[in-house]
């Protein structure tokens, strides 16, 4: 019995080879009606969801993204599993028309298995602009299922997929493999006949004999445990006799597969032969000498342009805070004790501002890059930038977070969802922790100048050089752990075609990410807001009454040794929760002034009045230099820190993550300290 | 016959066969690579992956899978 069945709910999974549209469809259904959490026992985000029509409630599973139903990688597993499980009444296959031919291979992957499927030829608007014509209903009468031409990004699209859906539901039609099978039988001398033979006849679960047939030729080793677990152990003995006789069998099937779909198209897809291949700019764009400084141009204006919707959003934080004196007036007017105002306009304001001036930037971000992604740039920038980023053991996808990160680690690690590889794309989050973010040049060059004058920037060409050698030995460390040799696997990437950016299902998709991302931010940045203001709190409102700084003083024996005075070591701790909070703290602690609170959730990265002359006399150069070493090189900030954890979905690699940078931060002050104790 | 990295930029070729693991051949199979298809290469730079056409899509490939991609040359 299915889902549909026992709970009057149908449940549809969508299915696709990554850039066909899921996510976009996924937003478009289920809107803010969606709960994203991890496979279990996974890394890998779950996102589920559901839609309501004609009162009847659709449950909708978005499927991880890959290219095929083999079980290479823990996304094809979970894939597989999931299909097997019977947990879906429909399957909505999703493809790009645009690129048809090749997409259409999740489409021949998925022939075969026993569950009703309705098929999306997405993106339809690109494909008519590329001067393309797909007779829908040609390929319908081939195949027996439903086939939409369709545009995920745009809902008043939408009917024709709900339609779609109840048919399937009603008629549970599965895809017509008699033609399919007729290209496998060429496979060998009978090899497929034999192994079809061998086959239990009703096939495994939702798996159809045919389709464990290919599988096997295909020399899938969790299939064949399946086949092992089912048949007579004679007939296995049989199976594995031929399987030893093939050789490279998924060549053989996915050249059917791709045969197939040939046959399919040759009568449901007109095309005009129209422009060059490659674009002009996308000459320019993949130029082996011009690629390069035009990325990194585009890169920085992206950045430039972040700010343009982010300030508005963070100006409008910036008023959060002046509620505190009103809402404390009316709650000592109700008789509210002391402390709870306190609480409340401390920590709830306060956090409060802090995320949302975070998120204005995350967001700016977000939404410049997913631009860029949109029309098809990012997939260039990722090809010519493929060489560098092998030195770090990584591919090019993974150069668009590493420079994201030069304005916010939280939107590099959210960029790195293009990654397919999990282990590459927790090392490359790891890595963008090293990228000094926006925030460090609010702090650095204060200092530096400060205590260098004229040879400021000399500190800020050491932090660079220093980044680069963290960059090379962290992705040693890392990715010994973390990139499996069968994960070594090289740049292999499809560049989308350009296309107009369809804005709406743009903004959609920001701002549904972004607000995952503040919502989950929140929970944490209270919790820690919370404990921070229990151990700053001071009842004279003076710093020197606080638990930090009676444990700020207590291990000043211990921090003095990295170049730390207690001072500088907790406006260091603070760092991690906001870099801009360092220089806050440090003139609240050296100042005896102000709440310690304010100085690292509130509105941060100000020099306290006469906080230079403070800092001039209590610190050495040494340890001034230490301390700017100990926060640029420190985690980035706690969102960065909860978007590590969604984005890894690893809670385990998120505190190595963290762990690592306390400690390397803290050995690099200390010698930076003692190489500069030489010298000054 | 040779490896897909020899063959220069603009020319059109036919694959006539693909080494490497299972876990290759399923990737590189699924993004439309397969014995008999043709392909047309955009860009064959040194230290780049290579970038081709086939199958209505463009497609980058490191330089040392690209080794294991017998092709012959058509035109
Ligand atoms: N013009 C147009 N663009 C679309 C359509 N559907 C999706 N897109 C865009 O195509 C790109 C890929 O869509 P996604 O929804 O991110 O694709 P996905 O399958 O979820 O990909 P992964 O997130 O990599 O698994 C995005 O930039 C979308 O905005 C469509 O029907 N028309």
């Amino acid at each position: 019995m299915n889902a549909a069945t026992m709970t009057g709910q149908p449940v549809i999974a969508l299915l696709g080879q990554p850039n066909s549209g899921k996510s976009t469809l996924f937003n478009g259904l289920t809107g803010a009606r969606q709960r994203v959490g991890n496979w279990p026992g996974k890394t890998v985000e779950k996102k589920e969801g559901y839609y309501v029509r004609d009162g009847i409630r659709y449950r909708v599973t978005d499927l991880p993204g890959t290219y095929s139903l083999s079980a290479n990688s823990e996304e094809e597993i979970i894939t597989r599993d999931y299909i097997a499980s019977g947990e879906a009444d429909v399957v909505c296959i999703l493809a790009d028309a645009s690129q048809l031919s090749r997409s259409l291979f999740m489409l021949a992957d998925y022939t075969g298995i026993e569950c009703p499927a309705i098929l999306l030829l997405n993106l339809v608007d690109v494909a008519e602009a590329q001067g393309k014509r797909i007779d829908a209903a040609r390929l319908e009468d081939k195949l027996g299922i439903p086939v939409i031409p369709f545009v995920a990004a745009d809902r008043k699209r939408y009917g024709a997929f709900f339609e779609a859906v109840d048919r399937a539901l009603k008629e549970k039609k599965r895809i017509d493999i008699d033609s399919l099978i007729a290209k496998y039988h060429a496979i060998g001398d009978g090899i497929y006949e034999n192994l079809l033979a061998l086959m239990p006849e009703a096939g495994i679960g939702n798996y159809s004999a045919p389709w464990l047939a290919t599988k096997l030729i295909e020399g899938d080793t969790a299939i064949l445990d399946t086949v092992k677990n089912t048949v007579e152990a004679e007939a296995y003995r049989d199976v594995e006799t031929i399987l030893s006789s093939i050789q490279n069998g998924a060549l053989h099937t996915s050249g059917c597969k791709f045969q197939w779909i040939d046959e399919l198209l040759s009568e449901a897809l007109v095309q005009k032969q129209g422009k060059p291949l490659l674009s002009r700019f996308d000459r320019l764009a993949t130029h082996r000498r011009w690629g390069k400084p035009l990325a990194v141009l585009i890169i920085l204006l992206g950045l430039v342009a972040s700010f343009i919707p982010a300030t508005p959003i963070m100006v409008l934080g910036g008023m959060i805070p002046r509620l505190g004196g009103p809402i404390a007036e009316v709650l000592s007017s109700i008789g509210v004790s002391r402390i709870l105002i306190d609480l409340i306009n401390q920590v709830v304001l306060n956090t409060l501002y802090f995320a949302v001036a975070m998120i204005g930037f995350v967001l700016g971000v977000n939404l410049v890059f997913g631009f860029l992604e949109e029309v098809g740039y990012m997939a260039r920038v990722s090809y010519i930038f493929d060489g560098t980023m092998a030195r770090l053991g990584l591919q090019g996808k993974s150069v668009m977070p590493l420079v994201v990160s030069f304005g916010c680690t939280i939107g590099g690690a959210a960029g790195t969802r293009v990654i397919d590889s999990w282990g590459q794309r927790v090392l490359t989050i790891a890595l963008a922790w090293v990228v000094p973010c926006a925030a460090t040049w609010a702090i650095v060059p204060v200092i530096s100048s400060l205590f260098f004058g004229a040879w400021a920037p000399l500190v800020i060409v050491a932090i660079f050089l220093v980044a680069g050698l963290h960059m090379l030995i962290t992705a040693r460390i890392f990715g010994s752990k973390l990139i499996r040799q069968e994960d070594r696997a090289g740049l292999i990437m499809e560049l989308p075609p350009y296309h107009k950016p369809r804005w709406k299902a743009l903004l959609r998709s920001i701002l549904v990410r972004t607000w995952d991302i503040l919502a989950r931010a929140l929970r944490v940045i209270f919790l820690v807001s919370f404990v921070f203001w229990l151990l700053t709190y001071s009842t004279s409102g003076n710093p020197d009454a606080s638990l930090l700084y009676r444990f700020g003083r207590a291990i000043e024996p211990v921090t003095i040794v990295f170049g730390l005075t207690w001072q500088t070591f907790l406006a260091y701790f603070a760092s991690m929760v906001s870099k801009e909070a360092a220089l806050g703290v440090l003139g609240s602690l050296y100042l005896g002034a102000g709440s310690l609170f304010t100085a690292t959730v509130g509105s941060g990265g100000k020099v306290a009045v006469g906080l230079e002359s403070v800092l001039l006399a209590s610190l050495t150069a040494p340890a001034a230099l230490a301390f700017i070493f100990a926060v640029t090189f420190n985690a980035p900030c706690l969102m960065a820190i909860t978007s590590t954890y969604q984005e890894t979905r690893s809670l385990k690699w998120t505190l190595r993550i963290l762990g690592y940078y306390v400690s390397t931060s803290l050995i690099l002050a200390f010698l930076v300290y003692r190489i500069a104790n030489l010298f000054m | 016959m040779i490896t897909l990295d020899k063959v220069g930029t603009g020319r059109k070729v036919v694959v006539s066969e693909i080494e490497g693991d299972q876990r290759f051949l399923s990737r590189i199979t699924s993004i439309g690579l397969t014995i008999g298809c043709e392909l047309e290469v955009l860009h064959n730079e040194n230290k780049f992956p290579l970038l081709f056409y086939g199958r209505d899509t463009v497609v980058a490939l490191n330089r040392e899978e690209s080794k294991n991609v017998f092709v012959e040359v058509v035109e």
